[in-house]
């Protein structure tokens, strides 16, 4: 028996301005959300998660293609939608004039609740925020106020809540709290969580399913261990004092792959333990300036998928060349 | 969507209450409009007052009319609080429960229409200051305060309509230089029409603005009333409403 699904999407695209000048945001999206998981979205700035969160909360329309969330159409059953969904934005949006409990009053009134205050008041427990819910926000701290962001989008028992990038701009002690706060709800309170993240080990530290999504495209999706198992292989960054002849390289055994940037050299192997001796073995030690191993992570999934790493644009592939290219010259 | 617009309307009125500044630059802007461009005419002869004016007192004059124009100005605070609301993303918030954007235009709307209405009992308290009596009667008061909310809310609705696509803090200041100036100049607010080229009487018949002014005025100086005119201003608001709420569920912009 299959786990009900909290979202779906179908073909779903989206396209900001017109069809010759405008942009792709989203391109034919497919995805599957079962109930009462943490779904991960990863990808780089400019991906299309937060496209997609508009989309799937009905503050941007889609372009074509169908989605549901909560059981609902998008589209046809907007309110619906919205009243199963909470929301909990990268930058805190709150209303700065009002206090904790304002702010919780407000969003009761959005909801359109009556029998709020109970809950209100565990939910602020539950977040150890209740002796200061009479305090103007604005005297909150950043962790505070997230907090009572996420406790604004559970008061209404929502079947899901969608977090764009919760944790970016945290110091890494709030960044970990969120962490745990979101494990959490989730047991707590039985929501699906879908959250973007452009942070791997977030991702890989919090999400039962990730999608990996690049120019508006899912290029990969499953659990993060599926998705390490994909890559099968290590890599082994070598950074030397000066350019080496790649042919001895080359002819080095156990390489699936062998990518360089200046004096940057990507191996991709089998096994980093049976390649590393035979690697220090080619190469003279004073040529060597650093070396490193990668197991398989999110990071190398995303770098096997795409080509390049998370976050990695191309102007930085210029800008690495550049250093390199002046480390040369200095010789 | 009671609830909605219950929350939506608190929320801009305990805004305005809890910015003493924005309070007081309300409250402040239409005074000093008496005291500087009332005592204008202070060295006028009574003679040369009356015959202009229908009285020898130019604030017994100005005041309903500087009333009616602080209706129009304030319409421009709803338009800001709506573009602060994208700015920051508080709009998106709203949206993201079920709430319609036809009632975040309400809630602007009459907050902001409610924010007018404060300026009443201090323009009558200095106007008192400046030596104005008055002697309407409850009705006549009632139907001041009725004429004027129409104001308001007719002013505020379209400056949310105009404004609803827009998330540049420039717009609303543009948009209230481009409405105030001709509406205000051509009514009877400041002075009567009759003095007016005849394209300026056009303007000012049909303009909200005069028929408030010359309700209020006729209360405030016991002369002949037509109540047709609050009959009119009702229909101004009602319209801008439709208006405002039919542009704002379209084109309302989010972000």
């Amino acid at each position: 028996m299959t786990a009900p699904v909290a979202i779906e999407t179908h073909n779903l695209s989206k396209r900001y301005g017109s069809l010759t000048k405008g942009v792709l945001a989203l391109d034919r999206v497919d995805l599957s959300v079962p109930s009462g998981s943490v779904f991960g979205l990863m990808g780089p700035n400019g991906a299309g998660k937060t496209t997609l969160i508009k989309v799937l909360t009905g503050v941007s329309d889609m372009t074509s293609g169908e989605a549901r969330v909560a059981g609902f159409d998008v589209r046809r059953q907007s309110m619906e939608v919205r009243s199963r969904i909470g929301w909990v934005a990268a930058e805190v949006i709150l209303d700065d004039d009002f206090s904790g409990w304002e702010n919780l009053w407000l969003q009761a009134k959005l909801q359109g609740l009556r029998d709020w205050e109970s809950r209100a008041r565990t939910i602020l427990a539950y977040f150890s925020l209740e002796d200061r819910r009479d305090e103007k926000v604005s005297h909150y701290s950043t962790g505070m106020r997230k907090k009572l962001e996420i406790a604004l989008a559970l008061l209404h028992q929502p079947s899901v809540i969608f977090m764009d990038e919760p944790t970016i701009g945290l110091d890494v002690g709030t960044r970990r709290m969120l962490w745990d706060i979101v494990r959490g709800v989730r047991q707590e309170y039985g929501v699906t969580v879908l959250l973007t993240t452009h942070y791997i080990e977030e991702a890989d530290a919090l999400c039962d399913r990730i999608a990996i999504i690049e120019l508006g495209r899912i290029i990969a999706e499953g659990t993060p261990s599926e998705l390490k198992a994909k890559v099968r292989a290590d890599l082994v960054v070598l950074e030397t004092t000066e350019e080496l002849d790649r042919g001895a390289l080359t002819a080095l055994p156990g390489i699936q792959e062998l990518t360089s940037q200046g004096a940057e050299w990507t191996f991709r192997v089998a096994s980093s333990e049976q390649f590393l001796p035979q690697l220090l073995a080619s190469v003279p030690p004073q040529r060597i300036r650093r070396i490193s191993v990668e197991k398989p992570s999110l990071e190398t999934v995303f770098l096997d998928l795409t080509g390049r790493r998370m976050g990695q644009e191309e102007p930085m592939r210029d800008v690495r060349k550049f250093y390199a290219q002046v480390r040369r010259a200095r010789g | 969507m009671r609830s909605q617009f219950f929350g939506l309307y608190v929320r801009e009125i305990l805004r305005t209450f809890r910015n003493p500044f924005v309070l007081l630059m309300t409250i402040v802007q239409p005074f000093m409009w008496l005291a500087f461009f009332g005592s204008s005419f202070g060295n006028v002869p009574k003679q040369t007052l009356e015959s202009l004016f229908g009285t020898g007192d130019y604030i017994k004059f100005l005041l309903p009319g500087v009333l009616s124009t602080s209706m129009l100005s304030i319409g421009m605070f709803g338009a800001m609080s709506t573009i602060q609301d994208k700015r920051f993303g508080f709009m998106k918030r709203i949206l993201i429960t079920p709430t319609s954007k036809g009632v975040i235009f309400l809630a602007k709307a009459f907050g902001s229409a409610t924010r007018g209405m404060v300026q009443i009992p201090v323009m009558v308290a200095a106007a008192l200051a400046f030596g104005v009596r008055f002697a309407l009667t409850p009705i006549e008061w009632g139907a001041w305060v009725a004429a004027l909310l129409c104001l308001a809310l007719g002013f505020s609705s379209l400056f949310l309509a105009v404004t609803a696509p827009s998330t540049d803090w420039q717009t609303p200041g543009v948009v209230a230089n481009f409405i105030t100036m001709p509406l205000m100049f051509a009514s009877t607010s400041l002075f009567p029409s009759r003095q007016f080229p005849s394209w300026m009487q056009a303007i000012s018949s049909a303009n909200p603005i005069t028929f408030s002014a010359l309700l209020g005025r006729g209360f405030v100086l016991g002369t002949a009333v037509d109540w047709a005119y609050l009959g009119y201003l009702a229909a101004f608001a009602g319209a801008m409403l439709l208006l405002g709420f039919a542009v704002s569920a379209r084109w309302l912009k989010v972000e």
